[in-house]
């Protein structure tokens, strides 16, 4: 027993080191902070929401009276349902609201282009549009098909919580006049529109183009796949070619392969270029051929939940082939972005096993926009959050797809500019350790960790003569 | 006999450790020359600083009439280094890792040629189509020594080119070496094999807490210290 705790204890002390607990301690601050930021966006996105409603009928005109038992006071009441009070119900069922006046918008254009501008400009979640002989469709026990529109935004999974609320509004619209018709007449004779006296159609507006008989939800679905995969594949690759080039730094030093290729008379510029091409290159056949792996997989599980109803191409929302160039572009800038941290730090690296530790902070940095992309959107962060994503170069190509899809090029271009700036910044910073004696002599020998460690040497020293003593 | 390398009150420092304080010496074409001293004292700092690797605080360095800070790709392409305990590319054959060296200095026919004189110069036979990573450590080192002169280099810097080798081999390797400077390549060693460098070297320099101590043919230190053999001259000089 004694030796089985002697091992463990030395095998404790190698695997604990000051880097792995910090790498443990960053995960735990980085879920958190994604869970804090997650339940904002899920807390915002199960708020109550705006409805615009376009009814051409009298709306304080009553569409059917029924008798029923008071819940509290257990006395009968006679209820003149109206389209005011029909709506304001069916709303508060929706979102248990004491003022459900506030939240319906009456709207009179009907057109399409109005209720397009409508959405964007008062906010809606959702429009719906009532037929104005409603009534009358009603007395005769005729369904009515009433028209609901919708805006679809890039925001992951929450971009759905439209559809939701419309299909809500719509079956408690159902609830309350299917209880008003059973509590006074016979409806066996027409049960079918007892049970569902009003039907929807949906549109949905996408990059400002109506498009019929889809919601967002049914989008979503079919976007779900790249939502999930891309940045997946993308955190994937970085973390990948980000570990062979600080792995290889850490084996060109460790064998000692280093110190005679930088004696060869060759520009230390063309050994760090050569470096990053050949990773850049391997990185990017990663990428494509993943993404297309990936891509034929996640269709195969998402036409069974999209039911393949929906068309992107029809939608307008297909890649053209300059989408996919500008794609590989944004992928390329970002895997040299990653080569570029990862040469800076593989200079640091003493020897193979601490260039695993090295590829710590590439990994968080992946991680972050890798999480946000899968459940939400950068249009749907706050604003300090939309900078912070910006900055992290392997943030732009999780959303470039999305981005392009919805025509959003001043995101993508300034992403692309962005990349190339920090891909030269970090070139030369690298070429710059490649030109110094960091890289032969290390970390240790620079003034400011000498200096730090004759600090540290001086308390440790002081510690030793106050214990002694 | 012109001087090929010359070093003129060079002194590195980390931070505030001053590792090299001001050494100066010159080593004459085709000559051999030995670095020798404590562990620390700071022989690798100097080996480095002459082969660009390492830039000197302060003091010139010329290799051939090349100023080492200024024309350092000058000299980059006529000196060769070999560090003490380097190795090769070990996913690379013996073959493939001359070639990869050799790209740097020829290309084409001459690019071959070279290839061919190094790996008869290793002695590797058929064993240059295997993997480095197979080799023993004397099939390495002579690999890597093949590697080092087979660009012809005006000057040759070694680390410990024999450490840890068997008797053979290190044999085999200060054979090389002296064949080398018989071809008029001047050669600058470093070791703690004071037999070696004894046998090897036509002067020897010594250095101690990064200052030159003592610099002389084997023969004239040993006179000076009254001592038997260069061993007895280290022990005597470092105690002094």
């Amino acid at each position: 027993m004694n030796h089985l705790a002697n091992i463990t204890r030395k095998e404790l002390k190698e695997l604990l080191t000051p880097g792995t607990i910090v790498s443990i301690l960053l995960v735990v601050i980085l879920f958190s902070a994604l869970g804090t930021a997650m339940s904002g966006e899920s807390e915002s996105s199960a708020a109550p929401k705006h409805m615009g409603v376009i009814y051409g009928g009298d709306w304080n005109e009553t569409i059917v009276s029924y008798e029923h038992i008071d819940p509290v006071t257990h006395v009968p009441v006679t209820v003149d349902l109206s389209m005011d009070k029909l709506l304001k119900s069916a709303y508060l069922s929706t979102y248990k609201v004491s003022n459900p006046s506030d939240y319906i918008v009456t709207l009179t254009d009907d057109d399409e282009k109005a209720i397009s501008e409508a959405i964007h400009e008062k906010d809606l979640a959702a429009v719906i549009k009532i037929p104005a002989d409603f009534k009358t469709r009603f007395d005769s026990h005729q369904t009515t098909n009433v028209e609901s529109y919708y805006g679809y935004s890039q925001g992951g999974i929450f971009s759905t919580v439209t559809s939701a609320m419309g299909k809500d509004i719509k079956n408690n619209i159902n609830s309350i006049l299917s209880f008003a018709l059973m509590t006074h007449e016979n409806t066996k004779t027409f049960a079918a529109f007892a049970n569902s006296p009003i039907t929807t159609t949906s549109h949905t507006d996408i990059n400002g183009k109506m498009h019929d008989d889809v919601t967002p939800y049914a989008i979503y679905s079919a976007l779900m796949g790249q939502n999930m995969i891309i940045p997946i594949i993308v955190m994937i690759v970085i973390v990948m070619v980000g570990s062979v080039v600080i792995s290889s730094m850490g084996s060109e030093k460790e064998n000692k392969t280093l110190e005679t290729l930088l004696t060869m008379p060759i520009k230390r510029t063309t050994i760090v270029s050569g470096k990053l091409l050949a990773a850049a290159i391997m990185g990017l056949v990663y990428g494509v051929c993943y993404l297309a792996g990936m891509m034929v997989y996640s269709n195969g599980i998402t036409s069974g939940i999209s039911g393949g109803s929906v068309n992107l191409t029809s939608l307008g929302l297909a890649m053209s082939t300059l989408d996919w160039i500008i794609l590989m572009i944004v992928l390329f800038l970002a895997i040299f972005s990653a080569l570029g941290i990862c040469m800076i730090l593989g200079a640091f690296t003493k020897n193979y096993k601490m260039a695993q530790t090295m590829t710590l902070p590439i990994s968080g940095l992946a991680i972050i926009p890798m999480f946000i992309f899968m459940f939400t959107s950068w249009e749907s962060l706050p604003g300090i959050g939309q900078v912070l994503v910006f900055l992290i170069p392997f943030s732009h190509p999780m959303m470039a797809m999305n981005n392009l899809m919805f025509d959003n090029f001043l995101l993508v271009i300034g992403g692309v500019i962005y990349l190339l700036v920090f891909d030269i910044i970090t070139i030369l910073i690298t070429v710059k350790i490649y030109n110094s004696d960091i890289l032969i002599t290390g970390i240790e020998q620079t003034r400011p960790i000498r200096a730090l460690k004759k600090v540290f040497k001086i308390k440790e020293r002081e510690h030793e003569e106050r214990g002694d003593n | 006999m012109t001087d090929a390398l010359v070093l003129d009150n060079v002194r590195k420092c980390y931070g505030d450790h001053e590792a090299v304080k001001g050494i100066s010496f010159s080593v004459k074409e085709g000559e051999i020359f030995g670095l020798i001293g404590p562990n620390g004292a700071g022989k690798t700092s100097t080996l480095r600083m002459i082969c660009t690797l390492l830039e000197p605080t302060s003091g010139n360095i010329q290799v051939c009439g090349h100023d080492n800070k200024k024309e350092s790709a000058e000299v980059r392409k006529i000196i060769s280094y070999l560090p003490e305990d380097a190795g090769a590319y070990k996913e690379l054959t013996g073959r493939a890792y001359l070639k990869f060296m050799a790209g740097f200095f020829a290309s084409g026919q001459e690019c071959e040629d070279m290839v061919a004189r190094a790996i008869e110069m290793s002695n590797l036979k058929e064993r240059i189509d295997s993997k480095v990573s197979t080799y023993s450590k004397g099939m390495s080192r002579r690999l890597l020594i093949a590697r080092a002169i087979m660009a012809s280099p005006k000057l040759a810097v070694m680390d410990e080119i024999t450490s840890g080798l068997d008797v053979m081999s290190a044999f085999e390797i200060r054979e090389l070496v002296k064949d080398l400077a018989s071809r008029g390549v001047t050669v600058l060693i470093s070791s703690h094999n004071m037999f070696e460098v004894e046998s090897l070297c036509d002067r020897v320099g010594m250095i101690n807490h990064g200052e030159l101590i003592l610099c002389g043919t084997p023969e004239e230190l040993k006179t000076r210290f009254d001592a038997q053999n260069l061993e007895e001259v280290f022990v005597k000089a470092v105690k002094e």
